[in-house]
């Protein structure tokens, strides 16, 4: 068996870089199959391309064939008119059991930025769906990637490390937001400010049901486009006060030198709405909300980005003491893989010898019985046990090596020796 | 078999249970877990096994049969229920709330009375069947108008204990969770809407159950320290009702403190009602408490013995 994995990752490499290499869509990536094939057509691929990673695994049942390093570096070069030197160095290779194992890691993101993160699972399965629609799994590559599925479920289910959130939009919306209100279809969230994290905790918001969506943005073109992508409405900066009033939900990630709101403002308004409960979530820095918001009333719910990143510390910490046990059941999960491929590669071959020899055998005992046939049924039967325990007892040493050599990958040496010299057919 | 089940049984486990609760919030383990479920199962089997007994002797069913069974029946509700939700939800940290209230309420028990009442006695031609059915309707909603205003307070300590988590940016243990405010907000609010309805009718019945009893050769005085108890326990609730159902947008915390009140004042003023006229140094004589030991006299009573 010839299994290797190519990588250019977020540990090796930059995002630009990553960027270029990366088959962004699923148009890009049948591209990419049609061209492999046509290159190494007896390859077997999959084709791994996330934010932090691209990565293409090959296998083959033969061990000296298949494509090498620069062949695919090639393949990259050419398909993304990048040249070779500007990511030659950032591309690793691991080959066999390790590139079995990292795979392992990828499925149960040991290997991911935020350690235990479930989307890697998903990108995993929508990788191999790809690969397999474009006829590119084979033997080798099916049970690989089905283990791999199988793996990051057993992870999850016997380690915690997914436990806990980790990111500060998860953090805001799911161990505060979820635990002040038991819904968010009916609230008002409004976002103050347009950037990348008011994105990312919109995107987490949206996922509990939240539907009304109102973007107050300084630049009110920046924050149509941000309301767009949510279904959500602009609305003018002159307008903020009047949204906070109504809001459920505030969600600040301005850049202001200084808050935009001060206590004796916010008071003002909390008059005007009422005593209903307010979560605000200040993902600036600096603070957008003065800290003694908090304390304006007992339905106001403040949190900064210290007490978030706090909280992320926190799981982040309890997820790095699962990693070990995650270790110790990719590790199991290897083993038994490589065995698994080992049996297979073996299993044609001790099947023929043990056929081969019980034929022997069977003629050698008809043959003796045929010129005694004097003897009583008993003692022809004592002959007929006797030759076949004495085959198993020829065959025993020979496969007993092969399984043992059968444990540290596919004993392709033993296998030829034996076919040599007990005449034995490849089937 | 059933004779040897003691109060001591069941207390002992929910005692342990609760410990294994607290400890749950300190360190999580499948252990623990499973020490929490089996022993509170062990216990609720325990506490069955020792109603069951209470009913085959006295010839009663534990709500009307005394004081100590009836606040035996609403721990083992509450019981029942704390280990449903444990079952349905290995994160949601009920325990802690809900146990010491169970506690309470068998220590409760083992202070009041335990002889059957002699509310239904008296008048030879009245019908003990139509009589014990009325008590038991009028038990069982009391019990359940109770078990109502408990559960309010035990969502009114955790509405609290969420709030408080949630205002001083605290973060629960691993694997342990709390209702959002919201929901805890909107059941410990139905809680005590729904609950003072039927303990005014439980309460109606008892009251037309002593006037029928006026009617008879031996009339009962509403003038009784017992009755005048639950009145001003039912007055309370009262306000307690008008409050949440005229304040359209209650506080959630202002909500919690008044069910955590008014439970308190429910469980303080029947346990000392119950404690009072048991005897002892500062007894109160109610015919509504009477038990067969005080009141011996009766032919139901005589039947029953």
């Amino acid at each position: 068996m010839n299994l290797q994995v190519l990588s250019c990752n977020h540990h090796t490499a930059d995002l630009s870089l990553r960027e270029k290499l990366a088959f962004s869509t699923e148009g890009d990536l049948h591209q990419a199959y049609r061209q492999l094939k046509s290159a190494f057509p007896s390859t077997e691929v999959v084709v791994l391309s996330t934010c932090n990673r691209v990565e293409l695994y090959t296998a083959q049942i033969d061990e000296e064939m298949g494509p090498s390093r620069d062949e695919i570096a090639k393949f990259f070069s050419e398909f993304h008119d990048v040249p070779v030197d500007l990511f030659m160095n950032e591309m690793w290779q691991r080959h066999g059991v390790e590139a079995v194992r990292h795979l392992f890691q990828v499925a149960c993101s040991l290997d991911s930025m935020v350690l235990g993160e479930p989307q890697i699972v998903n990108q995993l399965k929508e990788a191999y769906r790809v690969a397999q629609e474009n006829a590119a799994c084979g033997p080798l590559t099916n049970p690989l990637f089905q283990q791999a599925i199988r793996v990051s479920a057993r992870v999850r289910s016997e380690t915690e490390l997914a436990e806990g959130r980790v990111s500060i939009a998860s953090v805001a919306v799911g161990e505060f937001g979820r635990n002040i209100f038991d819904r968010f279809d009916d609230k008002l969230i409004v976002v103050i400010g347009a950037g990348e994290m008011a994105e990312e905790t919109l995107r987490y918001l949206q996922a509990e049901g939240a539907k009304t969506i109102v973007v107050v943005n300084r630049g009110f073109e920046r924050g149509q486009k941000l309301a767009q992508s949510f279904a959500g409405s602009a609305k003018p900066w002159e307008e903020l006060d009047r949204w906070i009033s109504e809001a459920d939900v505030v969600v600040s990630t301005t850049g202001a030198d200084q808050p935009i709101m001060t206590t004796s403002r916010m008071k003002a308004l909390r008059k005007s709405s009422g005593r209903k409960p307010l979560l605000i979530l200040d993902l600036g820095a600096p603070r957008d909300f003065e800290p003694a918001i908090a304390e304006i009333d007992e339905d106001v719910f403040l949190y900064d980005i210290d007490d978030l990143e706090a909280t992320c510390e926190r799981n982040k910490a309890a997820r790095s003491g699962e990693v070990t046990k995650a270790l110790k059941i990719i590790d199991e999960e290897t083993n038994r893989f490589m065995h698994d491929v080992s049996h297979r590669a073996t299993g044609p071959v001790i099947k023929q010898l043990r056929e081969q020899w019980h034929r022997m055998q069977t003629e050698e005992v008809e043959r003796v019985l045929q010129k005694l046939s004097h003897l009583e049924q008993k003692d022809k039967d004592y002959i007929a046990k006797s030759y076949e325990q004495m085959v198993n007892k020829m065959l025993h040493p020979p496969l007993e090596a092969l399984r043992e050599e059968a444990k540290s990958g596919t004993p392709h040496g033993l296998l030829d020796a034996l076919r040599r010299l007990f005449g034995i057919g490849d089937r | 078999m059933l004779s040897n089940v003691t109060v001591f049984c069941f207390l002992a486990s929910y005692v342990i249970v609760l410990a294994c609760e607290l400890i749950r919030w300190l360190k999580r383990s499948s252990l623990n877990r499973v020490l929490i479920i089996g022993l509170g199962c062990a216990g609720l089997v325990a506490q069955t096994a020792y109603l069951w007994n209470r009913g085959l002797q006295s010839d009663l069913p534990p709500l009307m049969a005394s004081s100590h069974d009836w606040l035996l029946v609403l721990s083992w509700m509450a019981i029942v229920l704390y280990l449903f939700v444990s079952l349905m939800d290995k994160s949601l940290a009920v325990g802690p709330f809900l146990l010491p209230v169970v506690i309470l309420l068998i220590v409760g028990a083992l202070l009041v009375s335990d002889q059957p009442h002699t509310i239904m006695l008296g008048d030879p031609d009245l019908s003990v069947t139509v009589l014990r059915r009325w008590g038991m309707l009028h038990a069982t909603l009391l019990m359940f108008g109770a078990g109502g205003v408990m559960a309010g307070c035990i969502l009114g300590l955790m509405y609290l204990v969420q709030h408080r988590r949630l205002k001083h940016k605290q973060l629960l243990h691993d694997g342990l969770t709390l209702p959002s405010l919201a929901s805890l907000a909107r059941w410990n609010w139905w809680a005590g809407v729904i609950s003072f309805p039927v303990l005014t009718l439980g309460m109606l019945i008892g009251v037309g159950m002593g006037w029928y009893k006026q009617q008879g050769s031996q009339p009962v005085s509403f003038a009784d320290p017992v009755i005048i108890g639950y009145g001003v326990v039912w007055f309370v609730m009262l306000v307690m009702f008008f409050l949440l159902v005229r304040t359209r947008h209650p506080g959630g915390r202002q909500v919690a403190w008044w069910t955590i009140w008014a439970f308190t004042f429910l469980l303080v003023t029947v346990l000392g009602l119950q404690i009072l006229t048991k005897g002892g140094v500062a007894s109160l004589n109610s015919w509504h408490a009477h038990s067969r030991q005080v009141l011996p006299s009766s032919a139901f009573v005589a039947r029953l013995s």
